[in-house]
């Protein structure tokens, strides 16, 4: 295409400069655009939209825990997910084996104790090991097990699943017989016994938090040469975590709201680009040629027009069961019906222009006319009617994921949604993980709304006032 | 000349409606033989069950009597025909409302015919959205007219904004949102459902059980639906405010009041009526997930019941009554339209 064929979208971008709303659209665009460039450094998963659904990827995550920023809003305080590894791991003999030490300390200074705190051991063949759980006070509690097997594998003690009875009988020197008796070891929450004064009502989690720094001292005794203990690291599961916090699967939210920020760009533009290029061209064929062509062309427009789009969409899904491209070829099946009337009536006044005349007078075949001084007339129309059709691509592909028939092996917004409507995320009052989804959703589609509603001002100047 | 307009366009939509039908029926053919040959072979199950019960009829026997049964089923759903034949007959039986047994899915009553599962969600389904589209034409109308007096205002670009923001919201998260503020952290409005358990005996308690019911998911509807009409009604009314006879009306020193409603909205109001109704029916069928988020037990939450136990006859006589009742709504529209639009009642060209 030679230069002046942009002379028109020159124009509208300097229009276009001036509507505040059309920019404003424009720079979350951009945002959205850098948050995809940049999503491997911004999320603590990266790995989040490959292993969305593999639970051994998410397992040192807590269940359910809330946004971090929740600390900042309430009174009593949650710990947050934490890491410690142990820097170094002092190794001695021990009769004909080797005997490994590691300290882990974890410094705690909030109101409410984390979901679980768990040590993983990385080890090497038959190894004896010990953790001791040492509290600030002083007092402390020991977990013991012997662990055979070949091969390097990954060991945890985890408080909330193998300390209970430890910490039970623990918290029972403190507490009253009845107490004891109306409880046992695996109806109490070892985390708030562990973390709590030593004193009584720490059972029933009644007692004051303890802080101050814990230390786990770690003692791997290495039956042969060949065993070893090559890593030690505390994983505390906090009350809170990340920047999203976590649902049901011990999914980190944030990281999967932003894999699905690809998808949703990927959807919205590709399904409105592909529809609105095939509905521009088959609106301005039909006005052009007219007659019988013009008639068939617009059954067969009123055929696909007249359908219900979603009721459509969810049986083909149901029956054939899309992948995501297949899902993006369905619905720009259904979606190029959109602009077509429009361009249709542009094109009639189009075609009586006198350039239009003089074209076919110099001998223009009708494809030239076509793709030469129609279509570049119809481009701004074009973008207006991408930009405004982006958000409608969007929700429906959240919607057919929403049912529960959408592409199960990406993470979209609708996928993550869908997971949390069908777990009762709603009426358990767990928000963290319904609200961002559709805030995410509706802040595209506004982004989209806004640049396309500021080319419609600019395409019909007369609705900006009286 | 009116009455000649109204026979075409029906006629018209009728083809279209086979027309479509008849491409659903090819679209869907394998996966609804498929149904059809599973549901044969559980009855064939119970069948040879029977016989095989009955001692008086030998081995040879029982195989001959099952397979002249199978030849007779496969006959009576005409599995032993051509393709062609056999989607033009599921053509003309979804015409006629004839969609066969569900798989699961089973009526209020108990029974498993699609229809009679089918026309029980209809009238529920029209209820909810009938009442939102009300309201919600109401208040759209009625704000675009504001907009349209005061174009340029503040008032005016901000509810455009307000237009914007709901342009591209999922109405079904909108709906879990009210769920969550209006059931769970406030609870002032039920959750799900059309009726409280049990429902209320008296009357007027039931009725007003209903409006109980429904006045969430009703409210969700209109909060997102009327931002959308006011900025079509204001821009149907500002162009026509800029013709020429709104000019003259002004020159002879009418009141704007007048000029508002006796002579622009008269004009405005064929194109403000088929717009609004074409984006309300358009969110009808758009919304059909929404009765899904309040187990509104209409259509939609048809869908959420068939695809969840994998119905497919339920899914594909709930597609062409939906398709149907949208078809019904173009019809509706066109003939509102021609009614209001003095040119197509008398030339009877739409």
């Amino acid at each position: 295409m030679k230069k002046r064929d942009f002379s028109q979208l020159r124009s509208m971008w300097s229009e276009f400069r001036r509507i505040k709303f059309g920019m404003v659209g424009l720079a979350l665009l951009g945002m959205f655009v850098v948050v995809v460039l940049i999503e491997p450094l911004i999320v603590p998963f990266p790995d989040a939209a490959t292993r969305w659904r593999d639970m051994t990827y998410w397992v040192d995550n807590p269940r359910n825990a809330k946004p971090a920023w929740v600390n900042w809003f309430t009174s009593k305080d949650y710990a947050p997910s934490a890491r410690i590894q142990s820097d170094n791991i002092v190794s001695g003999e021990f009769g004909a084996g080797k005997l490994y030490q590691a300290e882990l300390p974890y410094k705690y200074s909030w109101d409410k104790a984390p979901s679980d705190v768990t040590l993983r051991m990385n080890v090497t063949g038959n190894a004896r090991y010990e953790a001791e759980f040492i509290r600030p006070d002083g007092l402390s509690v020991t977990y013991q097990k012997t662990s055979q097997g070949a091969g390097t594998r990954d060991l945890r003690i985890s408080v909330a699943q193998n300390l209970q009875p430890q910490l039970y009988q623990f918290a029972g020197k403190y507490e009253d017989p009845r107490v004891m008796q109306s409880t046992s070891a695996s109806t109490i929450n070892p985390l708030a016994v562990l973390f709590s004064q030593a004193e009584k009502g720490a059972l029933l989690s009644g007692s004051k938090p303890l802080d101050g720094t814990y230390t786990v001292r770690v003692k791997v005794v290495a039956a042969d040469a060949t065993s070893s203990l090559n890593e030690a690291e505390l994983i505390v599961a906090g009350g809170v975590q990340g920047v999203l916090g976590t649902d049901n699967m011990k999914r980190d939210l944030w990281s999967g709201l932003i894999a699905g920020t690809k998808w949703a760009l990927i959807i919205g533009l590709l399904t409105s680009f592909i529809a609105v290029v095939v509905g521009v061209i088959y609106g301005v064929t039909s006005g052009y040629y007219g007659g019988f062509v013009d008639s068939l062309m617009n059954r067969i427009y009123e055929i696909f027009s007249s359908v219900p789009l979603l009721p459509i969409l969810i049986v083909m899904s149901a029956v054939f069961k899309p992948s995501i491209w297949i899902m993006i070829a369905m619905m720009c099946i259904f979606f190029w019906v959109g602009p077509v009337r429009t361009v249709r009536s542009i094109a009639l006044q189009i075609k009586e222009a006198s350039y239009i005349e003089a074209a076919r007078g110099l001998g223009a075949s009708n494809r030239r006319i076509l793709m030469r001084h129609m279509i570049p007339q119809l481009v701004p129309y074009a973008f207006a009617s991408m930009a405004l059709s982006v958000p409608g691509a969007i929700v429906y592909e959240a919607s057919i994921s929403l049912i529960g028939l959408g592409d199960a092996t990406r993470v979209t917004w609708g996928q993550i949604l869908q997971a949390a409507f069908s777990s009762g995320a709603v009426l358990q009052g767990i928000w963290w993980w319904v609200v961002p989804p559709g805030v995410a959703i509706a802040l595209m589609g506004m982004t989209f709304a806004f640049i396309g509603f500021a080319m419609d001002t600019i395409l019909n100047p007369k609705l900006k006032t009286r | 000349m009116y009455a000649k307009y109204v026979g075409k366009r029906i006629l018209y939509a009728v083809i279209m409606y086979a027309v479509i039908i008849f491409i659903f029926s090819a679209l869907f053919n394998t996966v609804a033989e498929t149904v059809m040959r599973t549901q044969i072979q559980e009855t064939m199950r119970a069948y040879r069950q029977g016989l095989s019960a009955d001692r008086r009829l030998s081995g040879e026997q029982v195989s001959a009597m099952a397979a002249a049964r199978q030849e007779e089923l496969y006959d009576q759903y005409r599995l032993n025909e051509p393709v062609v034949t056999r989607i033009l007959s599921r053509t003309f039986d979804t015409l006629f409302f004839r969609f066969g047994d569900s798989t699961i899915v089973r009526s209020s009553a108990g029974e498993s015919d699609v229809w009679t599962i089918i026309s029980e969600a209809i009238p529920r389904t029209l209820l909810i959205f009938l009442t939102a589209i009300a309201i919600d034409i109401v208040l759209g109308v009625a704000l675009g007219l504001y907009k349209a007096r005061k174009a340029g205002s503040v008032m005016d670009r901000a509810t455009d904004i307000g237009t914007m923001v709901v342009f591209g919201l999922p109405a079904w998260w909108v709906g879990m949102m009210a769920i969550m503020v209006f059931a769970f952290i406030w609870p002032v409005f039920p959750s799900s459902g059309m009726h409280s358990a049990p429902p209320p005996t008296s009357s007027l308690g039931y009725f007003l059980d209903l409006l109980w019911h429904l006045t969430l998911p009703v409210l969700t509807l209109v909060v997102l639906g009327f931002w959308g009409r006011a900025y079509l009604t204001r821009n149907v009314v500002l162009t026509t405010l800029q013709e020429d006879f709104i000019m003259s009306a002004r020159a002879r020193g009418l009141t704007e009041r007048k000029i508002l409603f006796g002579h622009t909205l008269r004009s405005a109001a064929p194109p403000i009526v088929t717009m609004t109704l074409l984006a309300l029916l358009g969110s009808v069928a758009g919304s059909i997930l929404f009765e899904g988020i309040f187990s509104w037990p209409g259509m939609g939450n048809l869908y959420w019941v068939a695809v969840g136990l994998n119905d497919i006859p339920v899914l594909m006589g709930n597609l062409a009554v939906t398709t149907m009742l949208y078809m019904a709504g173009l019809v509706i529209l066109d003939l509102i339209y021609g009614f209001l639009d003095p040119r197509i009642k008398v030339s009877g060209k739409a």
